[in-house]
């Protein structure tokens, strides 16, 4: 908690210059702006450039962060909070570009994680949104998760709930997190990026759900990530996914912790009834993320 | 358009809490530049305890590093005149400490990173390899030559000495502590401070090391004790222009130090320009690293007027060591006159009985050693089932290993039979209904606990370090090396449980040492007479 406010929303783009656009129109309606509105353009080839260009001239809080190429989201999040942190950004608010906030969605994060120490004296090491699909159940890729004792400080009106993991899909992370923990891993690429960073940041404390903050978020379907809905189109994620928590679980829990989360995978893929030439490329990544060791960047 | 998110007014709690700490920093640098035009450049801290700060005398030219993402504000205090001379003094406000901190600063304790496959593999041998580490550096620093009072020229009386100024103000004293946290040390400096405003002296009370000073609200609430936070935000280097600044303005008379390094970098100032000012320090354990504090104390002994110490021991050390004179050095205990010999209990242990109760009490920190406390547990639990005795301990504390010690319980299959309690337990009860006090420490002076266990009934054993011998009998000191510290602690027990006449001679030995040190002046005693004397204008 700090006196200090200054607040950076930092969105990944790669080609959907429409749902950006959307995004834009919700932050300028936000009941609480952030001073700092950083699109991280993962070198778009749509018209995304020209369009934030053009809106950056009639609103001073635009930033273009065009990158030079296509780094994912795990390297556009990471170039993201780094710039953010360099503007002098207290909190970071992170999002992708197809999550519209509602109006006071920003401000609730922000009076959540104020009121939470003021009440507590706890630090969250961020706060996140109810994020809803666009027919306003709840978003299945997005749901954070909770630690065992998340029910600590809920209370009538302020059922903020203690999470370790979150998706950076409407979270807000303060200063304070990133100068000790540092910054998303941007070698995963895409994928557990999220999960990975936010669990590294609550080993300080863990986060808070924020439900009062609601996020709509357009995704085409509604599906949560199963390695049961591996198909031929999906499953160059899921070979980073599972690279990538190879690589995470490895770190952080040891060889016992990759073969449980790789009995795991079997069996959903085996209950999914993923063909078989899939399933040995999940296989593979698995091996890949044991020796997969990235580093992590600290900021200065 | 709605405001930005940077201009939304602060959460009130915390605007006052910046409110107070930048209020505090000016009294302390108005006092030490009373002259000067001050010019505080704030940022938000992320550091609880801790203002950073810097301070430049003369002009200062802002840098890019004052004005970062964390920086609040500039404050400037106009001097007594417009061409005073400025000082700019950069603080990073502290910010408020979260519950954990507040309880536990410190990082849980791990095993140092290449050994920590022999912590896990034996924590015995682990804590063997870091005696012998520990022995090692203790004889390389008996080898170092720093043993030596400095000297003090005492002037020529063709040139005259500083004299007092006149003062409207009653006498106060300083005094400095090590922090305001759990300790002996600590403890005796709360007493001071009592003992000072009991004298009728107003009280200034400092600590050298940044801290949460969780036992601040333990110093008396009255108008004459004021709590100065230079440990936040004074540099050391600053202290003896400050003290010398206080001294003058508050017309403080004595300075006593408890274990607080920067005011004794203060005494040359005090003896050359602030002569009258009484200098009294207060010292407890001779440290293996480089002597500690009695050391500082003994070097600097010839810049004191009265070098007060809790044990013979030192007296000795002082005497034998640094020639420190024989009316300078003062023995007084820390103990309560109240507890008389005529009140001691009998010692409740007898010989043959079936169940037996074991106590620590300490700060879970490296010094008391508490896996060696484990250990010593585990092997009398092994001893009690050999014997059908049922075995039930008390662990009081809270430090850095406090998870370690969950842990080697569990692992050791105690956890049902031995408790851990917070430092808030009520100590003598505790004590009065255990029958073992173990107190394995790597370092002691002379431990109180051991005295307040013999005076509630129970029968402590601990290292042979400090002045512990002064309190305990022969049969009841065990060897300091951990493998002998268990065994020993385990045999005395055995021995005591077995042979009743053993177990009355030992109870008759700390019967005997308890009324010699009862006999032995108290703190209170020696101290008490020289702040009166310093509040009725004399000397220490």
């Amino acid at each position: 908690m700090s006196v200090l406010t200054m607040t950076a929303a930092v969105i990944v783009t790669f080609n959907r210059s429409a749902k950006l656009m959307k995004v834009l129109d919700a932050l300028a309606a936000q009941t609480m702006r952030p001073d700092i509105v950083l699109v991280v353009d993962n070198a778009s080839t749509d018209d995304t450039a020209a369009l934030v260009q053009a809106r950056a001239q009639a609103d001073p809080t635009i930033r273009h962060l065009r990158l030079p190429e296509n780094i994912g989201g795990a390297g556009g999040f990471h170039a993201g909070i780094k710039a953010a942190y360099q503007l002098g950004a207290q909190y970071f608010w992170v999002s992708d570009d197809d999550a519209y906030p509602q109006p006071d969605a920003i401000g609730a994060l922000h009076d959540a994680l104020m009121g939470f120490q003021t009440q507590t004296g706890w630090r969250p090491s961020f706060a996140c949104s109810r994020v809803e699909w666009i027919d306003g159940s709840l978003c299945e890729m997005n749901c954070p998760r909770p630690v065992w004792d998340w029910a600590r400080f809920v209370q009538p009106g302020q059922a903020w709930a203690l999470v370790d993991s979150a998706s950076f899909v409407s979270v807000m992370i303060p200063r304070w997190a990133v100068t000790e923990h540092g910054l998303p891993i941007a070698d995963y690429f895409i994928w557990f990026d999220d999960a990975e960073y936010t669990r590294r940041i609550a080993r300080s404390y863990p986060g808070i759900f924020v439900p009062e903050s609601v996020v709509t978020h357009d995704t085409p379907d509604n599906k949560g990530v199963n390695f049961a809905l591996v198909d031929d189109k999906t499953l160059w994620k899921f070979r980073y996914g599972a690279r990538n928590e190879t690589s995470f679980r490895r770190r952080e829990a040891g060889m016992l912790s990759v073969l449980a989360y790789a009995y795991g995978v079997r069996r959903q893929m085996r209950g999914g009834g993923v063909a078989r030439p899939l399933r040995r490329a999940i296989y593979r990544a698995i091996l890949k993320g044991y020796s997969f060791r990235p580093a992590i960047e600290r900021v200065t | 358009m709605s405001e930005l998110a940077s201009q939304k007014p602060a959460d009130p709690a915390l605007a006052a809490h910046v409110a107070a700490s930048i209020a505090e920093a000016r009294g302390i640098y108005r006092t030490l530049f009373p002259t000067r035009r001050l010019h505080f450049v704030l940022s938000m801290g992320h550091d609880p305890v801790w203002a950073r700060p810097e301070v430049t005398e003369g002009p200062h030219l802002p840098r890019p590093q004052d004005l970062g993402a964390d920086y609040l504000g500039t404050i400037t205090c106009p001097g007594p005149h417009p061409d005073a001379p400025e000082v700019t003094i950069r603080l990073a406000i502290p910010r408020p400490p979260t519950p954990g901190e507040l309880r536990q600063t410190d990082a849980p304790w791990r095993p140092i990173r290449r050994l920590d496959w022999l912590f896990r593999a034996s924590p015995l041998a682990y804590e063997q390899m870091r005696y012998g580490a520990e022995m090692l550096r203790k004889r390389r620093a008996d080898r170092r030559a720093d043993r030596v009072a400095r000297p003090l020229g005492r002037g020529s009386a063709l040139i005259g000495t500083p004299r007092p100024p006149a003062s409207d103000k009653r006498p106060a004293i300083l005094i400095g502590m090590h922090w305001l946290e759990m300790g002996g040390a600590e403890k005796l400096g709360f007493d001071t401070v009592r003992w000072a405003l009991a004298a009728g002296l107003r009280v200034f009370v400092v600590a050298s090391i940044p801290s949460i000073q969780r036992l601040a609200d333990r110093l008396p609430d009255h108008p004459d004790v004021t709590f100065i936070r230079l440990d936040r935000y004074l540099p050391h280097a600053l202290w003896p222009r400050y003290v010398e600044r206080l001294a003058l303005a508050e017309n403080i008379r004595a300075v006593h130090i408890h274990h607080c390094t920067p005011l004794y970098d203060s005494l040359p100032m005090l003896r050359m320009h602030l002569p009258w000012v009484q200098t009294i320090d207060s010292t407890h354990i001779i440290e293996y690293a480089n002597g500690g504090y009695p050391r500082i104390s003994g070097v600097w002994s010839n810049y004191l007027d009265m070098q007060h110490v809790i044990s013979r021991e030192l007296v000795d050390y002082m005497q034998g060591t640094f020639h420190a004179p024989a009316g300078q050095v003062v023995l007084g205990r820390m103990l309560d006159r109240d507890d008389t010999a005529a009140s001691l209990p009998p010692l409740r242990l007898t010989a043959g009985q079936k169940t037996l109760h074991v106590s620590f009490i300490g700060r879970l920190y490296y010094q008391k050693r508490p896996v060696v406390v484990v250990e010593c547990l585990r092997a009398l639990d092994a001893w009690a089932t050999r014997n059908g005795v049922t075995l039930s301990a008390t662990i009081v504390g809270e430090g850095p290993f406090e998870a370690t010690l969950v842990a080697l319980l569990r692992r050791h299959g105690l956890s049902g039979k031995v408790a851990m309690l917070p430092g808030k337990t009520d100590i003598p009860a505790l004590l009065g209904r255990s029958d073992i006090l173990l107190l394995p420490s790597s370092n002691e002076g002379l431990a109180l606990v051991c005295y307040e266990a013999v005076a509630h009934g129970c029968i402590p054993i601990s290292t042979r370090v400090g002045s512990q011998d002064e309190v305990l009998p022969e049969g009841l000191l065990v060897p300091l090396a951990p493998r002998a510290t268990i065994g020993q602690t385990v045999a005395a027990v055995d021995a005591m449980w077995r042979d009743a006449d053993l177990l009355a001679r030992h109870k008759d030995g700390l019967q005997q040492a308890w009324a010699r040190l009862s006999a032995d002046p108290t703190a209170e005693e020696v101290l008490t007479p020289v702040y009166r004397r310093i509040a009725e204008g004399g000397g220490a």
